[in-house]
């Protein structure tokens, strides 16, 4: 399929493009870092309470570091206009989304795997038991991330005050993102882990429709 | 009654939310409707 | 045109008077509350049509993205800021019912905390166009937010009542389990109807400044143009 192979292609310059420098990575990590440092300063992480807390405060942090990440997703394509010729090569607009929501769940996860081992050490909290479920909801609710996000980077790209619009505009919209994956990793990080469906149902909702909007209306996030 | 000044206080205020919408668009209305005349004004004699 | 406009606003605020008069005298007090139930009528009917005017304005950014005309934009922009309108009053109503009868100002109430999360994703929605100056730009971009904007309200809603079932709260204005005696729910409906009726005409009186402003913009450009 022309859309998958395109999509691919830009997929793969995106993830060129970025380890090329790993700037983005390497400070997304470090203010995942930072928050979760300050964090520790508002509650007292004993086991029960970060087993209570923490979940929010991790997924909190994600979605910080998330409206910050994704603020050059289109604006490094305005610096010399490269979205034009983006859009000259592939034959539906569609693949460029795919391209950068792909590199965006994909650098997302990266960070979040990178930063699981050290929030379960800093807060005493055990991620082992329950890791794989633990991976299906980072998945998830990364791409709902990104989802959400790379549209959103397209919009405020073209607005003034993009830095502080990007989380304005993301957060909100975010909120049965945070909503759910809190409560699923709760359960997650429990002494005795259990899974809860109904919060998977409603971040692969969330997913799917996001997903199925940015099909329908991504073109016209692009145009010029 | 108990309570009478608390229903008294969310009517008054809800009401008060929508006139004060109504009052602002009006205002802002007959404003630039005055614009729109100056400018127009301005045009004709111009041409 | 004039006429027609007075008419329409004279019979919007009889319907508003009559309801709030049916909300007071023709409802029966309710048994565990008493009278501070009354402000259920004008609080939900509020949030009923404040959500009827973000449907107004989902369906207008629709339109707007597809025929590409003004006056989808300005109806757009209109009905969210009268949604606003009418969302502002809902969590203005909420709390004042909520503390004589909890004690307490806010509870996190699943209700009351989709609806701030719903004012909040509105308010970024008119911040947005403030931030575009281009017309087509600003109309475009914000219809595009507005329409990602409304599909995630139930989400929102879905997923907060499912949190709050997990962790209880204090539910403001009862919950689903308490019912309306029949007479409330004439009232109710009657509200509703006179809150609705409210809403068109805030969203027809914006509309016409926002028709005037495009107005504006036209004789300013051929002013500047000479």
């Amino acid at each position: 399929m022309s859309l998958l192979s395109n999509a691919g292609a830009l997929l793969g310059k995106e993830l060129r493009t970025e380890f090329r420098s790993r700037e983005l990575l390497t400070t997304t990590m470090v203010f995942i870092l930072v928050i979760i440092v300050l964090f520790s300063f508002t509650f007292d992480p004993t086991s029960s309470e970060s087993r209570r807390f923490g979940p929010g405060l991790l997924w909190l942090a994600f979605l910080f570091a998330a409206s910050l990440m994704l603020q050059p997703c289109f604006l490094r394509e305005q610096t010399n206009d490269t979205l034009s010729a983006l859009r000259l090569s592939v034959d539906d607009p569609f693949a460029i989304f795919l391209a950068k929501l792909c590199a965006n769940t994909l650098f997302l996860l990266f960070t979040e795997l990178l930063m699981l081992p050290l929030f379960a050490v800093l807060y005493n909290v055990s991620i082992l038991p329950a890791f794989h479920w633990l991976l299906l909801v980072l998945f998830l609710g990364s791409m709902g991330v990104s989802l959400a996000g790379t549209a959103l980077s397209a919009i405020s790209a073209q607005a003034r005050m993009r830095e502080l619009l990007l989380p304005l505009l993301l957060l909100p919209l975010l909120t049965p993102i945070l909503v759910a994956s809190t409560e699923v990793t709760v359960g997650l990080l429990d002494r005795n882990p259990y899974m809860q469906w109904k919060g998977v149902g409603f971040l692969a909702t969330f997913d799917l429709v996001f997903l199925t909007v940015l099909w329908l209306f991504g073109e016209y996030l692009l145009e010029e | 009654m108990k309570n009478l000044n608390s229903v008294f206080a969310a009517y008054m205020i809800g009401w008060a939310v929508f006139f004060v919408f109504y009052l602002s668009v009006a205002k802002r209305t007959s404003a630039l409707r005055e614009e729109v005349e100056r400018l127009k004004n301005s045009l004709k004699p111009g041409k | 045109m004039m006429w027609k406009r007075a008419i329409g606003g004279g019979a919007v605020l009889a319907l508003v008077g009559m309801s709030a008069w049916a909300n007071f005298f023709i409802a029966p007090t309710e048994r565990t509350m008493g009278l501070i139930q009354r402000i259920f009528y004008f609080h939900a009917a509020s949030a009923w049509a404040g959500m009827t005017a973000f449907s107004v304005c989902f369906v207008a950014s629709l339109l707007y993205v597809w025929r590409r005309l003004q006056k989808w934009d300005s109806l757009a922009v209109s009905a969210a800021e009268v949604g606003l309108a009418f969302i502002t009053v809902v969590l203005i109503t909420g709390p004042i019912w909520a503390h004589p009868v909890w004690g307490i100002w806010w509870t996190w109430d699943a209700r009351l905390t989709s609806t701030f999360v719903l004012w909040l994703l509105y308010l970024s929605y008119l911040l947005l166009r403030t931030l575009i100056e281009e017309p087509d730009r600003r109309a475009l971009l914000s219809a595009l937010f507005g329409i990602f904007a409304f599909l995630d309200v139930p989400l929102v809603f879905g997923a907060i009542r499912w949190w709050r079932t997990q962790h209880p709260a204090p539910v403001i204005m009862g919950g689903p389990g308490s019912g309306l005696e029949p007479t409330m729910r004439m009232v109710f409906f009657f509200s509703v109807f006179a809150m609705h009726a409210l809403m068109a005409l805030l969203i027809v009186e914006r509309y016409q400044l926002e028709k005037l402003r495009t107005e504006f913009d036209v004789v300013r450009r051929e002013a500047e143009a000479l």
